[in-house]
């Protein structure tokens, strides 16, 4: 029986070997049964862990009170985040975990099938699954009708319409969604959509139930979380972290840069939080003072001799080039905001104008796209204004600083993809 | 039926079958202006796409006019199945066919856009696209079946009307506005330039070759997803995907 | 007949993916939508009461008159 109070929770295990069936059910062995799981569920007070941190109980109840005899469980392993890799680390340590989870979720709600959706360009993660589903098949274990999924790799396949809508057609494309709650639909069955780690958290309190889970973490954010850490450490590492931990503990434990100049926190639509204030507990409500949130669990630690301006820059601009160009003011918005940036960036002749004009192009861009990307990117600008105030006007008075000239970068970005390379489907 | 002929009626029906093409060329090169976005200055955009609208309806009118005078008339022996059935007319099968196949599309083109609120957008837009088949159809019908458009002024304006709107698919074509093209199958119009007329032209994008080739200061794991950094480079052109 | 009060609000809606910038809102309704730099509605977020019949009536113009039907009236009915 698992102790309270003690990680590793999820990642009791080795990453890159992922447990077996038996190796699971050894490790996670229980007698304690769980009554209700829905009001376990509530009771433990789970969060998402996608980003959005929406109560999952709430969610599964919305789902468990729709209509309908062939309701779904979407495991989201997409992963859109480039500097996220704690879904592939759970997946690479113990997948059983999180389909337990799901079929849990199934029960909840009534649903016969589950889809575990994972990016096809992480043949690691296809695989850990894969073989986790074949040995439960091999197990004759009962339960929901698992299902693998590979969808190809874009920021926004991860967001929770597109991924459903490429379940349904074929194309990672985000969905206008005015009606709030909005049920997601595949062939009109309800689908309940729920990350990968919300999964495995659900499975955990399945076993051990609400109150063992609430052992650890904040009255609010309660339970263990994944965080990757990257940017100014030996090497990136997916830690597992207590919600009310001090962000100064977390870059101790992840062994990074014990000072460093700002954290990009939440992820590339995140936000940056300036490095004074690393005693700030690392959960939502407080880091809201500062506009910044968990998210999936991302922090990039930016090292004194990096320069922020530039990291933002080219975080935008490869944002830009992920927009799925449905709507007008991402598709042009962005790439505008990228210009300007890169314009500041340099300290050309525009870059003064440049400057003065991002915080206006930012509040004509927020709120009008049909997903939260645009808003994401507009917050990460606005932090970076905020944070890195002085380094803007340096930059854009003509006088880049030394560090962006280094040519070393702490947050890690992908390969800019030309538009016709792009594959959504 | 009402045995009926007269020589008026067959006036009509040859008069109000030029009309109806001129009134389509009409309607076809109004299309063609509002797809293109024409106005905003001194003529509204909307007024372009108000004035397409009620031109269409005109239009529909006489050519129901049209088509109901050749069928009461028994001059010629065209049946009403023949309206909407093609090469079901004893006279002139081919010209007549041509018509009908015309009807057809016009007919769905005006019904579906009569349900624009109800249907949905790229279900509306498929269907519109068949104006260009329905003119063409109604030209060579013109052609073939028209009495008075084998020569004189009769050819003179069924050749103008033809050329007029050529001109505008041709127009059509070029100017399209770019910044709504995009992956659909829908639309042969797909490209990938910047954005179109009518619209600020965004900041250009610069070359980035002041920034050298950097090193990562972070190791990335072996995950091919995270490929390895290359300089930022300029972003492509813009568009925006037409649903 | 009476001329019956009307209570409540209205909000014009976009659905942004549908919308291709033609910009016929932003001539029909002017009180309500304004253009971006690319050609984009703006759109007023504050509700606009349904007795401003003036603006309802370019509302509605606006909704029938966009090229893609993008546009929406939603109801904001107060008790």
């Amino acid at each position: 029986m698992m102790l309270a109070q003690e990680l590793p929770r999820l990642l009791n295990g080795t990453p890159g070997t992922p447990l077996t069936l038996g190796q699971h059910e050894a490790t996670f062995a229980t007698s304690f049964k769980v009554a209700s799981l829905l009001d376990e569920l509530e009771a433990s007070g789970l969060t998402g862990r996608g980003g959005a941190a929406f109560p999952t109980a709430r969610k599964a109840r919305l789902l468990r009170d729709q209509r309908g005899h062939n309701k779904v469980v979407v495991v989201n392993a997409m992963e859109g985040e480039p500097v996220s890799y704690k879904d592939s680390t759970l997946l690479s340590t113990n997948p059983h975990l999180v389909l337990d989870g799901a079929a849990i979720l199934a029960s909840i709600i009534g649903a016969k099938d589950v889809i575990v959706c994972v990016s096809r360009d992480n043949p690691n993660a296809v695989g850990n699954v894969q073989r986790a589903l074949d040995e439960r098949a091999r197990a004759g274990a009962r339960g929901p009708t698992f299902k693998l999924e590979t969808a190809p790799w874009r920021y926004v396949a991860g967001e929770e319409s597109a991924l459903v809508h490429w379940l349904n057609d074929n194309e990672s494309l985000p969905q206008y969604r005015p009606q709030r709650p909005s049920i997601l639909k595949i062939r009109h069955h309800a689908v309940l959509l729920d990350n990968v780690e919300t999964c495995a958290h659900v499975g955990l309190i399945g076993r051990f139930g609400a109150a063992w889970f609430r052992t650890l973490g904040t009255t609010v954010s309660t339970g263990s979380m994944l965080v990757t850490v990257t940017g100014a450490v030996d090497r990136p590492k997916v830690l597992e972290v207590v919600a009310g931990m001090t962000l100064r503990t977390v870059l101790d434990y992840a062994k990074a840069d014990p000072d460093p100049q700002a954290l990009l926190l939440g992820g590339y639509g995140g936000a940056w939080l300036d490095g004074a204030h690393l005693d700030a507990p690392y959960d939502n409500e407080s880091l809201a003072q500062w506009g910044a949130t968990v998210g999936a669990g991302i922090v990039v630690a930016l090292g004194r001799d990096g320069c922020g301006v530039l990291e933002t820059q080219r975080v935008v601009q490869w944002m830009a080039n992920e927009s799925a160009r449905q709507c007008g003011p991402c598709a042009f918005g962005l790439p505008a905001l990228s210009e300007d940036l890169a314009d500041v960036v340099t300290g050309t002749r525009n870059a003064a104008l440049a400057l003065d004009r991002l915080e206006h192009r930012c509040g004509v861009i927020e709120g009008r796209g049909a997903c939260r990307h645009p808003d994401g990117v507009v917050r990460l600008v606005r932090s970076a204004l905020r944070v890195f105030a002085a380094d803007f006007q340096g930059h854009a008075s003509g006088a880049p600083c030394q560090a962006s000239r280094s040519g070393k970068f702490f947050v890690a970005v992908p390969r800019l993809e030309k538009e016709s390379e792009l594959v959504w489907e | 039926m009402i045995a009926l002929t007269t020589p008026y009626l067959w006036y009509t029906t040859r008069a109000t079958g030029m009309v109806t093409l001129i009134l389509f060329t009409l309607v076809v090169t109004l299309g063609t202006f509002v797809a293109n976005r024409v106005g905003g200055t001194v003529v509204g955009r909307f007024e372009v796409n108000e004035l397409h609208r009620s031109v269409s309806i005109v239009a529909v009118i006489f050519l129901v006019f049209h088509i109901t005078t050749t069928v009461i008339d028994s001059y010629v022996p065209t049946g009403w199945i023949s309206i909407l059935v093609p090469m079901t007319s004893a006279y002139r099968r081919v010209g007549v066919a041509l018509g009908a196949v015309a009807f057809d599309l016009i007919l769905a083109v005006w019904i579906s856009s009569l349900l624009k609120v109800r249907v949905k957008n790229e279900t509306w837009r498929f269907i519109h696209w068949f104006s260009w088949l329905a003119f063409a159809s109604a030209v060579l019908h013109a052609y073939l079946t028209g009495t008075d458009a084998k020569s004189g002024a009769g050819l003179a304006v069924v050749a103008a009307c033809a050329t007029c709107v050529a001109a505008a698919a041709l127009w059509r074509y070029v100017k399209r506005p770019t910044r709504a093209a995009g992956r659909t199958a829908l639309s042969p119009l797909a490209a990938s330039k910047g954005p179109g007329p009518g619209v600020p032209r965004p900041v250009s994008s610069k070359a980035s070759s002041s920034f050298s080739r950097g090193e990562s200061g972070v190791v990335t794991p072996s995950n091919t997803r995270a490929k390895p950094e290359s300089f930022p480079r300029s972003p492509s052109p813009r568009s925006k995907r037409r649903r | 007949m009476g001329v019956r009060r009307r209570a409540g609000a209205f909000y014009l809606r976009v659905n942004p993916i549908l919308c291709d910038g033609f910009g016929h809102c932003h001539e029909l309704a002017p009180e309500l939508v304004n253009m971006d730099e690319w050609g984009y509605p703006v759109i007023r977020r504050e509700p606009t009461p349904l007795s401003d019949l003036a603006t309802l009536a370019s509302a509605r113009f606006a909704v029938r008159g966009c090229p893609r039907q993008a546009l929406r009236i939603e109801r904001v009915s107060e008790s």
